[in-house]
């Protein structure tokens, strides 16, 4: 036991610790944003994990034939909302199931994914590292907030700007009320189901960006296993996070910690069934949900299809 | 006489068909500027379907719409607010999480200013005297306020056509009169013109200028309100002669008759002798979130006595119903059912104590709809095969079902029949026979009558009556005061979960009791206590 803590205390006193764990937490991030509005909405938006690996696949291709990170990024994006748009289209126009819509795409995503990559092979140049001037020095935190590629610094004014959009313009006001009570906003001349779309095509962009971010900020080659779960344990953090955005990053930042524990433990010489810390993000989101339950409202026609005049 | 101006709409030969169900069938109506127009109709009478379609929830099959005398084609919601038609709407229009001001502008094109958000309503309430703070949230507001928040967004627009569906189910007989002279207002100030839809006689008697009264989706006949009287209006809407008073409930017509209600009042009841076969007493709930839902509640029901609960909704009825279905467990107090004490939120305890359940929402907990009328009789004991093994005795079911059936006259194509093939008033009767089959020493009826028409109501009243004759103690929850006065004997008043007044139906003082219901009186007494 005694081993044990000194090899936490080891893993904790690291600065490569919180650098990787912030890696880590702005990627489910970035998904867990635009996941977020899609809750709010009324969507569970299953295919964000598809959405992620076409994003990382596409700034792969893109940046293979241009050699530019921007332009990378910008077919992340792009395929992230082309992803999410069959999605919006089949549970938000034909009212299909969102579940099987979702699990369908994340599995033609991966096997497509996969099958190009391996014909393909496309490789792209990483991302720089960015070090902000001043705050890089900070003590501890500074490398990890502030010494990263740069794409991971487009999160930053993004989360203040989705906050703002949800909280404070009409289409924000429409995209919750479509959430909550998609009857009430029909009958208030609100396009519920366009909302639902939209708020859908926000959460693919966001996350072909988490995509692209994680491909082009650190590896440059594309393999199967690169997004892994993420999508879904950003989903996990929205839960975790009581459909609040604050609550939502508070969750990616505490999930993604516990990933880069997970591998860092071995790397210091520390053995740890690393399966169990993977299943810590859902297990945590199960006992965040029953114990907080009283506190928390989910949007109440959540995973609901909207269909005008059925109650 | 004849005026010049177009009226403000004009519906014309509107037939709207649902399957093989003609809700309206070849309906003209003329709404004009300055006039609240009363829709009058049994329920099923296809009165919010001739609604939906002016304001673009759903499209005729046939006919055309003139506003102003411009053939128009309303599509959505959206279309027909472009085209100055309001609608207050009684269910689900407003977002409970969401503040009032975001409510009433909800759907608007303009950009989103809270600012002017707040202005607007403050003008609003300020201009037609209905007071509200913006800033709160909608779902911590009572029902009479929400229906102000209704009415505030429907006049956001100062539309030109107002119409109301049903608009004072949920309120006290106060907040309706209030409701009433906002109408007025709405009508003499700004010269709009209102269609105010109801099945309630006395409503339409008194808040309209005109009545258009509809029987089986067509208009059956349209007078001025002058010459019109209640008991002309009963007839044109059920289409035959009536009593009033056994029809009270459908037509929303409370007739005091201190003579009549005299005699089967309540004295014998009172009779210290005869033991409550029901007794809750001190019972307290909370919500999973916390909120109250009963306060210390306590009520007896004697054994052929029928109790009815008053209440405006949203004050403990659901809570109370729960109870008695064993889904609630109380944090205090206690169940007693003859005689013994009932533990509270264990599945099946006040069933097998003999407390039959008719509950309010009869699609989501009362029955299986996608399981045959056989199969929803017996679904509480159903016929076990002598073979054991729990497996069913289905020709034992069969005409168990088919005694059941004709005892209760369940109209249907047989025992296999899918329930949801039944009309409600059929389902009722059904969910009737299977609670009352196991004869009960308790039967609580939540709403037995909402939906039904006049032939479905009289039965289910009237058999809820008999059961009561025969020695069955009953509690009728309602939120319906004329369901109450009709069926019950002695009426409590239930506010805020717990119970604040009582009275016997004998003497009962309608004012007395909407002011219990709105929780005035409660509070006047509290403040003369205080003093
Ligand atoms: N969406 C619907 N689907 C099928 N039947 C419907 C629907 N809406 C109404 N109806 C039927 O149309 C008839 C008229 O209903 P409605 O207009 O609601 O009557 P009212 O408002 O006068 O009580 C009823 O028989 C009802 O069952
Ligand atoms: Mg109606």
């Amino acid at each position: 036991m005694g081993e044990f803590l000194s090899a936490v205390g080891d893993v904790l006193s690291s600065e490569s610790t919180y650098l990787s764990g912030w890696r880590f937490a702005c990627a489910l991030a970035f998904v867990a944003l635009g996941e977020w509005v899609a809750e709010r909405a009324g969507t569970i938006n299953v295919s964000v994990e598809g959405a992620m690996l076409a994003g990382a696949f596409a700034a792969v291709v893109g940046g293979d034939l241009t050699g530019s990170i921007w332009v990378g990024l910008l077919f992340a994006v792009v395929a992230g909302l082309l992803v999410v748009m069959i999605q919006a289209h089949l549970s938000h126009n034909l009212t299909v199931n969102q579940f099987v819509v979702g699990l369908t795409i994340n599995i033609l995503v991966a096997g497509t994914a996969s099958y190009l990559n391996s014909s393909l092979s496309p490789a792209s140049p990483k991302a720089h590292v960015f070090e902000v001037p001043g705050l890089v020095e900070i003590p501890v935190l500074g490398p990890a907030l502030f010494g990263q590629p740069w794409p991971l610094y487009l999160l930053y004014p993004l989360i203040p700007i989705m906050w703002w959009v949800v909280y404070r313009t009409r289409w924000g006001l429409e995209v919750r009320a479509a959430g909550e009570n998609p009857q009430a906003a029909d009958v208030s001349s609100v396009n519920v189901n366009a909302r639902r779309r939209q708020a859908i095509y926000v959460a693919g962009i966001t996350s072909g960006l988490g995509g692209g971010y994680l491909l082009l900020g650190w590896i440059g080659r594309f393999e199967d296993a690169i997004v892994g779960g993420q999508g879904f344990i950003a989903i996990a953090a929205v839960y975790f996070g009581g459909w609040t955005l604050r609550g939502t990053m508070f969750g990616c930042l505490l999930f993604g910690s516990v990933n880069s524990f997970r591998i860092s433990l071995p790397g210091i010489g520390y053995q740890i069934n690393s399966e169990m810390l993977s299943a810590l993000p859902y297990v945590l989101t199960i006992l965040v949900l029953a114990i907080f339950s009283k506190r928390i409202r989910e949007p109440q026609s959540l995973a609901q299809p909207f269909v005008r005049g059925l109650r | 006489m004849v005026t010049l101006q177009p009226a403000a709409a004009e519906l014309l030969g509107i037939t709207k068909r649902f399957g093989a169900v003609v809700a309206c069938s070849n309906v003209d109506l003329k709404l004009r500027k300055g006039e609240i127009h009363g829709i009058l109709g049994e329920n099923g009478a296809g009165k919010s379907t001739l609604m939906k379609v002016l304001i673009g929830l759903a499209l005729p099959d046939a006919g055309s719409i003139l506003i102003h005398g411009k053939p128009s084609r309303i599509k959505d919601p959206a279309e027909a607010a472009s085209l100055g038609i309001g609608m207050v709407h009684q269910h689900f229009s407003l977002v409970e999480p969401l503040t009032v001001w975001e409510n009433v502008i909800l759907g608007e094109q303009a950009r989103l200013s809270a600012s002017s958000a707040r202005r607007r309503v403050k003008e609003i309430s300020e201009r037609y005297g209905l007071e509200i703070d913006p800033n709160d949230r909608v779902f911590n507001l009572s029902a009479g306020l929400r229906q102000r928040v209704e009415i505030i967004k429907c006049l956001r627009r100062d539309p030109g056509i107002v119409v109301l569906d049903e608009p004072t189910a949920v309120l006290t007989p106060q907040e309706s009169e209030q409701l009433f002279r906002v109408l007025r207002r709405v009508v003499e100030r700004d010269n709009k013109a209102v269609a105010l839809v109801s099945h309630k006689l006395d409503e339409v008697l008194s808040a309209t200028d005109r009545i258009t009264i509809m029987r089986a989706g067509e208009v059956v006949e349209r007078l001025n309100t002058s010459e019109a009287d209640a008991p002309s209006l009963a007839r044109a809407m059920l289409g035959r002669p009536v009593s009033l008073r056994s029809k009270g409930i459908a037509l929303g017509h409370i007739e005091i008759d201190e003579g009549l209600a005299e005699e089967g009042g309540g004295s014998e009841s009172e009779e210290p002798g005869i033991l409550p076969v029901l007794r809750i007493s001190g019972a307290s709930a909370k919500g999973r979130d916390g909120r109250v839902l009963l306060d210390s509640l306590s009520l007896e029901v004697r054994p052929g006595e029928i109790v009815g609960v008053a209440g405006v909704e949203g004050n403990g009825q659901a809570a109370l119903g729960d109870v008695m279905s064993s889904l609630l467990r109380l944090q205090s107090g206690t169940v007693t059912v003859g005689g013994k004490q009932i533990p509270t939120g264990k599945p099946g305890a006040m069933a097998r104590a003999g407390v039959a359940v008719i509950p309010s929402d009869r699609h989501e907990s009362g029955c299986v709809l996608n399981m045959s009328v056989a199969e929803n009789l017996t679904l509480v004991s159903p016929p076990r095969s002598s073979l054991g093994l729990g497996i069913l005795d289905r020709k034992a079911r069969r005409s168990q079902a088919e005694i059941l059936m004709a005892q209760f006259a369940v109209q249907a194509s047989g025992p296999e029949a899918p329930m949801w093939s039944l009309s409600g008033g059929n389902q009722q009767r059904v969910l009737l026979a299977r609670e009352l089959s196991g004869n009960p020493k308790v039967l609580v009826a939540s709403q037995p009558t909402r939906g039904l028409d006049v032939g479905g109501i009289e039965y289910v009243s009237n058999r809820i009556r008999q059961a009561a004759e025969e020695g069955v103690g009953v509690l009728l929850i309602s939120t319906e005061l004329e369901e109450v006065l009709d069926i019950a004997e002695r009426i409590v008043i239930l506010f805020r979960g717990g119970i604040v007044g009582e009275m016997p139906r004998s003497g009962v003082d309608i004012e007395r009791l909407g002011l219990l219901m709105s929780g005035a009186a409660a509070a006047t007494a509290a403040g003369a206590a205080a003093c």
